[in-house]
């Protein structure tokens, strides 16, 4: 239930350094966005594989940076909005990717734009929860993180509540999945 | 001067995004992603109608670019939609994780379309 909660612990820590992390994050998950784009550009109403590319591989690598921010690292603060919100959400793109496919349903390719979708959220899917098994340690464990980090040992890091009295840790230091980016 | 605006329009879209579904987010009082949907959708009518605009009215290509690719691109996201649908999936929410994905990609289809007709029109 609290998942989807904006975290008591966004308020009053330092907005303006948080909001100029999720902006550089944004704008170089953009540009690398655009790189692709030009390198796997392909025929006008052909597969968008870049735009698939991009969209499986930030959901990669999003459920890998949420999953090690929330439950394997110490709590970190501006983690998640550069790399998360700004980079990865920057990077993908929905808004492209349903007017691809609209731009050939109505050019007669109906079947290429049903591929396109279908494909794109089955790869999406599996990607994200392929990411947070290696975060977790399940999927490649030389790469996945270690030993679960000793509750403790994260409160102790935690620089404590902000001075306007907000809860818990700055960033991936609350309790559960509060997995949102 | 394209890349100098798409990091403008991309930093501009990414901090539109985190706003816009902190602020649906904490009045929805869901369990279900409704601030990246209403990102998504809008983003995508947008997209549409920007889209339309350009095929149907000439707007340049360099135009299009930033606010479409750049600042629509960034705003709308896919990863935090499909993340946020296997956390669904995780947490045995099966039918929230379906209506996520059908109302994402229906509407966000549907939303895409008008827009591509509101552009062509105006």
């Amino acid at each position: 239930m609290p998942r989807h909660r904006t975290d008591p612990s966004d308020r009053g820590r330092q907005p303006a350094v948080r909001t100029a992390a999720i902006a550089l994050g944004g704008s170089l998950g953009t540009l690398a966005r655009y790189g692709v784009d030009r390198a796997l550009a392909g025929p006008p109403l052909g597969m968008p594989w870049s735009t698939l590319a991009v969209n499986v591989t930030g959901s990669l690598v999003l459920g890998l940076v949420v999953t090690l921010v929330v439950e394997r690292w110490p709590p970190t603060r501006y983690v998640r909005p550069f790399a998360a919100i700004g980079f990865c959400g920057g990077f993908t793109t929905f808004s492209t990717m349903v007017v691809e496919a609209v731009q050939r349903g109505q050019h007669g390719r109906a079947s290429l734009a049903a591929v396109y979708l279908l494909v794109s959220t089955a790869a999406g899917l599996v990607a994200a929860a392929a990411g947070m098994a290696v975060a977790r340690g399940r999927l490649l464990p030389a790469i996945g993180a270690g030993p679960r980090p000793d509750p403790d040992t994260l409160g102790s890091l935690d620089p404590g509540p902000a001075p306007g009295g907000a809860a818990g840790g700055p960033e991936g230091g609350r309790p559960g999945r509060a997995a949102r980016s | 001067m394209i890349i100098l605006g798409l990091a403008v329009a991309g930093a501009v879209g990414a901090v539109l995004r985190y706003l816009v579904d902190r602020t649906v987010q904490e009045r929805a009082r869901s369990r279900l992603p409704v601030g990246i949907t209403v990102v998504n959708l809008s983003g995508s009518l947008v997209l549409g109608v920007l889209t339309g605009s350009a095929l149907h009215h000439g707007v340049s290509a360099a135009w299009l670019t930033v606010a479409g690719t750049g600042l629509i691109g960034a705003y709308t996201t896919f990863s935090t939609f499909t993340f946020d649908t296997v956390g669904l999936m995780e947490e045995g929410a099966w039918g929230g994780a379906a209506v996520n994905v059908l109302i994402g990609l229906g509407a966000g289809l549907g939303a895409a379309a008008a827009g591509l007709a509101l552009g062509s029109l105006t």
